[in-house]
């Protein structure tokens, strides 16, 4: 190999003294990234919440609600984020279609799953005692199904950190335009700590959604 | 009521109120002589040119939103035509043949080049304004050690051996004819392979070293090709056109004041000042918009 081709594989991972000026940066990247994450699960849950009880209700609702969103599940996140701007344009609302479409699929099978998984004997227990079915619901079969459910914003928030990032495309995507903006220049300090802010996001997200299950919902213990 | 049915109850109340949290912010902007969003390609040059114009409108009291590292032209191009974005600083050459679906209009004369792009940006209320005599074109690059082995100096020398070479460059130049397929009809070059990479970026540079790709695709206003060791080939049969810095604009936004901001800079800016601004971002991370700014302060722009 030519010497001096590839300077820049002999610079620093980090180059601090760049770091130190440039810190609002990351600040205000990674502001963005738990906005853009936050209303994305939280609009997906509100959806999904509604609609897992519905799938679960009625039952020729699950394979159609499953398959829609599990086909929406699997197209491409760039292609998607790149084919709405004709008609959302370069808004949050463009990110948060896809980012929410994503969260959905793993929000509504929880909630799905873990209505399901209410014993029998408790249903008929409720009914004995006179619940009515919305009360049942509300009382009984949601607090019991909380734990899963619990499960599945855990896991879509954590997958949601990390498809942030892809919403960079549009010019919108927190520490992804650090990422970015990393590889397109070829330094390695924004690409560095850009990774590490968003891997750090995503565990203290999981870690902090746990210890609200705790306080919470301290039943899943037992479960 | 037990406990765990009064706790349920909190869970859910929490969970509502997180619901009703979830109101996005509102953003506010007033300029004294109206906003104008301008975009940047995905690339080093296109955030350089971007606060480069994007500062001189912001100094003749313009509000300036800026966004950067917006993609290629497949993106940039419906943000535009929709008025996501008002202004981008694209090339004459790759722009017409972008609009034109690679009719092969493009030429060597920058003002015949930028007349027939004007007239496919007119159905999209866009117009491309003067051209800078400001180049950057795409060129195709080795290493000093393939240019040795194979003596090759110019494009013609690359067509006798590409068979045995894998190319890389970003996706869209299998389909544009400045790139790939121009390569094919001009010089009859065709490769081994064409690996996907990025336009002239890190992925490039890697292939480069690993020994992955043996040509890529690189910009001829790009700084650092010289020390990182590759070798442009000369563009012997002039395949490659008028790849002028032209601002492309929304003809709503184009108002005079405007154009003649923009032309001002254009008439100003030389290849010699882009390579040097493209070296201080690229090669000494100084940030797009300080080198950009500096530049304005030194060409007295406003003053």
């Amino acid at each position: 190999m030519p010497s001096g081709l590839f300077l820049a594989t002999q610079e620093p991972w980090i180059l601090w003294s760049w770091l130190s000026t440039h810190g609002q940066l990351f600040v205000d990247a990674t502001v963005q990234h738990i906005e853009l994450t936050a209303i994305a699960v939280v609009v997906a849950f509100a959806i999904s919440l509604p609609l897992g009880v519905a799938a679960h209700r009625w039952k020729v609702l699950r394979n159609p609600v499953f398959t829609v969103f599990g086909i929406f599940y699997t197209i491409p996140s760039i292609a998607l984020f790149v084919l709405l701007i004709p008609f959302t344009g370069l808004t949050v609302l463009t990110a948060e279609i896809g980012l929410v479409g994503y969260a959905v699929l793993v929000i509504v099978r929880n909630v799905v799953v873990g209505l399901e998984s209410v014993p029998a004997d408790v249903i008929d227990a409720a009914n004995g005692m006179g619940y009515r079915p919305y009360r049942r619901l509300l009382q009984v079969e949601l607090p019991l199904a909380l734990p899963a459910i619990f499960a599945g914003v855990r896991i879509a928030t954590v997958t949601t950190i990390g498809l942030v990032t892809i919403t960079a495309v549009i010019g919108l995507g927190g520490l992804g335009e650090l990422i970015l903006e990393g590889l397109v220049s070829g330094f390695r300090t924004p690409l560095v700590v850009a990774s590490v802010l968003s891997v750090a996001l995503a565990l203290v997200a999981d870690l902090t959604l746990a210890g609200t299950q705790r306080v919470a919902v301290p039943w899943s213990r037992e479960a | 009521m037990n406990w765990r049915l009064r706790s349920a109850r909190a869970a859910l109340a929490i969970v509502l109120v997180m619901v009703a949290a979830a109101c996005g912010s509102t953003s506010s902007g007033t300029g004294s002589k109206g906003t104008i969003t301008i975009a940047g390609f995905k690339f080093s040059e296109g955030s350089v040119l971007m606060y480069l114009y994007g500062q001189a409108l912001a100094h003749d009291g313009y509000t300036v939103n800026y966004k950067p590292n917006l993609g290629s032209r497949e993106v940039v191009a419906p943000a535009i035509e929709n008025g996501q974005i008002d202004l981008y600083i694209g090339y004459a050459a790759t722009d017409l043949e972008f609009y034109n679906k690679g009719a092969g209009e493009a030429t060597g004369d920058v003002n015949a080049t930028v007349a027939k792009l004007n007239q496919h940006l007119q159905t999209q209320k866009l117009e491309a304004l003067t051209p800078s005599n400001t180049i950057d074109t795409n060129a195709f690059a080795v290493t000093k050690a393939t240019a040795d082995r194979y003596s090759l100096k110019t494009l013609s020398d690359l067509a006798k051996v590409s068979k045995q070479l894998v190319m890389g460059g970003p996706p869209e130049c299998k389909t544009r004819p400045f790139c790939v397929p121009g390569l094919k009809s001009v010089y009859g070059i065709t490769f081994k392979d064409f690996k996907t990479l990025d336009a002239d970026g890190t992925l490039t540079r890697a292939a480069f070293a690993n020994g992955s790709i043996q040509v890529g695709l690189v910009f001829s206003s790009d700084a650092d090709l010289n020390s990182l060791g590759l070798v442009v080939l000369q563009d012997d049969k002039h395949l490659e056109s008028a790849d002028n810095v032209v601002p492309v604009i929304r003809t709503a936004v184009a108002s005079d004041e405007v154009k003649k901001v923009l032309n001002a800079i254009s008439a100003k800016l030389t290849t010699p000042d882009l390579i040097n601004l493209n070296a201080q971002v690229q090669l000494q991370h100084q940030d797009a918009d300080a080198a950009t700014k500096a530049w304005l302060d030194q060409n007295n722009y406003g003053q």
